[in-house]
């Protein structure tokens, strides 16, 4: 599958961006009529319509929301105060930023040594360093759906189940083969004049790879970050399966909750499914450049 | 770099990697293998019955049913996704004010977890409560039973999917267009080529890498489906809606039939794996004649 990918992952993330290499693309690009523009834009108000639909379900009283949800004149913040009421919002947040952060902080840094020496460092036996490569990277294509039981039986066997370590173990195990692959591509054409200027100055393994390598990554670490923060923010399966301990809920669990949890209360789903959807809206807002360049790059994990 | 590269520094670089890899993702891969082979509830130990779980997978509806129900999914959503996506990029290229920000909006679905967009599309597509129907009733039309019924669910579903992908393929079109050379595009429009000839004969020539991409993703994508049955039907009525995936995880947690469910899971990696490498041959063999 590489071969036809190759290319593409290791264009830079500013190629992705949300906006084009402004006035030299845009000044080569025909001027288009009246017609075009109102077409783009029904297009794009279709598309995010579902989401105004949410919010204003979620203003409406639960009355209004089964006999005549279009009706403006009643709104009302009472599905909030319910919403809250029945959420463990800080238990669910809380949960899922604690798992993000030491899965992914832990998973970039493991991923990150790993492609270090298998690009960079000298290896008696060439095929060997290849085949470890290789063999990291078959994890693409491994579905989660087939690790879902082992892990289960294994988290057991290890004690951890009931734990955050329970979901922690496999997703830093899964964001390996993807952090391999761009990091091996990255650091492959990394110049070597730099690595060994740092050793002439006496520089050991660690203060070469924090000092020296480590800062010149910056733009591919934030991709590979981005990537796994939203993998893990919107990841259901595993958790599904690895957490039932209330206490250790995650986002992604809570929501999945909702239909059983408030029944025929529309509005306070509709309004639980609000604060959980605008804070990802508003944070995909302000680093929208970034996790689209993330996420794109991460297109090739499949 | 020799003399940095000692063989116990090189094993204690790759060793955490190495070692969590090897035990949640290749151990369970066999695991999952191995226990596909047996006859396995979890009270008693499993049982070496060969291949029989596969062949019951044959005589099982349910089971026909949701390779169906994946197969309608896939088409539909392969056909209508690729085609669109690259035509949104294509609209959202031009010299409109405030594309960007367009831009932005459409790959906004995205980012959304997959769970809450089944949630937010029961309220689109429920018979009874959904925005669908209360739009037909507007007009006069009669309900529809979009999701939970006979036959529609699995093509909603490709509609949800599509709507929570649309702007991420229109993305990497988008990327690719934007690494299309200029001067081909300005050298034909001075030859007197038409926007319709230079789409057909050069653009869409050109593109046919970042094609493959997209709809080599989008496959891998549509097996993946998973929380949108969960949250639209929950398989339902009587497994009626359940795609591979979901009905794996119904007979494997629902069900405790371990080493039958672990059937099935081997299965849709299999035809995963399957479909983005024959897509590839496709792709390659093309490529090939044409050179």
């Amino acid at each position: 599958m590489s071969s036809i990918l190759k290319d593409r992952h290791l264009v830079p993330p500013s190629e992705y961006a949300a906006e084009p290499p402004a006035p030299r693309t845009r000044s080569k690009v025909k001027r288009v009529g009246f017609w075009v523009g109102a077409l783009a834009y029904l297009v794009t108000f279709l598309i995010v319509l579902p989401l105004f639909w949410i919010v204003l379900l979620s203003f409406q009283p639960s009355g209004n929301i089964l006999s005549n949800p279009f009706d403006l004149s009643q709104l009302t913040l009472d599905n909030y105060i319910n919403a809250i009421s029945q959420l463990p919002l800080l238990t669910m947040y809380g949960n899922t930023i604690l798992i993000a952060l030491i899965s992914v902080t832990v998973g970039t840094a493991v991923s990150f040594t790993a492609a270090f020496a298998l690009t960079r460092m000298i290896f008696r036996r060439k095929k060997l360093q290849s085949a470890l490569r290789y063999y990291l990277l078959a994890g693409l294509a491994v579905p989660v759906y087939i690790l879902l039981f082992p892990v289960y039986r294994l988290d057991l066997a290890l004690g951890v189940f009931g734990t955050y370590a329970a979901l922690i173990l496999p997703y830093i195990a899964v964001s390996i083969p993807f952090n391999t692959l761009l990091l091996t591509g990255f650091l492959r054409e990394f110049p070597g004049e730099i690595e060994e200027a740092a050793i002439i100055d006496g520089a050991g393994l660690f203060r070469l790879c924090w000092s020296v390598v480590l800062p010149l990554m910056r733009p591919v670490i934030a991709t590979v970050l981005i990537f796994n923060v939203v993998y893990i923010f919107n990841e259901f399966p595993f958790a599904s399966i690895l957490i039932n301990n209330p206490d250790l809920v995650t986002v992604s669990l809570a929501v999945s909750r909702f239909q059983g949890q408030y029944s025929v209360d529309y509005g306070g789903m509709m309004a639980a499914a609000t604060l959980v959807l605008v804070p990802q809206l508003v944070i995909y807002a302000i680093f929208q450049r970034h996790v689209i360049a993330g996420m794109t790059v991460g297109a090739v994990k499949g | 770099m020799t003399w940095i590269s000692s063989r116990w520094k090189i094993a204690l670089m790759i060793a955490p990697a190495a070692i969590l890899f090897s035990l949640f993702v290749i151990y369970p891969v066999l695991y999952s293998l191995g226990y596909s082979f047996t006859k396995f509830q979890g009270f008693s130990a499993p049982e070496f019955i060969g291949f029989d779980n596969y062949v019951a997978l044959g005589s099982d509806p349910f089971f026909w049913i949701a390779l169906q129900n994946t197969v309608i999914i896939l088409v539909v959503s392969i056909v209508l996704l690729v085609p669109s996506s690259f035509a949104l990029a294509l609209l959202l290229r031009t010299a409109i004010r405030g594309a960007g920000a367009l831009r932005a909006l459409v790959f906004g679905p995205a980012i959304i977890a997959p769970i809450l967009v089944g949630l937010i599309w029961v309220f689109i597509l429920d018979p009874k409560i959904g925005l669908l129907n209360r739009l037909l009733a507007i007009f006069g039309a009669s309900p529809v039973q979009w999701i939970g019924g006979d036959t529609l669910t699995p093509y909603m579903i490709s509609i949800v999917f599509i709507w929570s992908s649309i702007g991420f393929a229109m993305t990497i079109f988008y990327a690719g267009l934007q690494l299309l050379p200029q001067d081909v595009m300005e050298a034909s429009s001075l030859d007197g080529a038409s926007s319709w000839q230079q789409l057909r004969l050069i653009t869409i020539p050109m593109m046919k890498e970042t094609f493959g991409i997209v709809t080599i993703l989008m496959i891998t994508n549509v097996f993946k489906i998973f929380e949108l049955v969960y949250m639209l039907t929950g398989g339902g009525p009587v497994h009626r809606s359940e795609t591979l995936v979901s009905y794996m995880y119904f007979v494997t947690f629902t069900n405790q039939q371990y080493g039958y469910g672990m059937a099935i899971a081997v299965i849709v990696t299999l035809l995963g794996a399957a479909a983005s490498i024959g897509y590839l041959a496709l792709a390659r063999g093309k490529k090939e004649q044409e050179a």
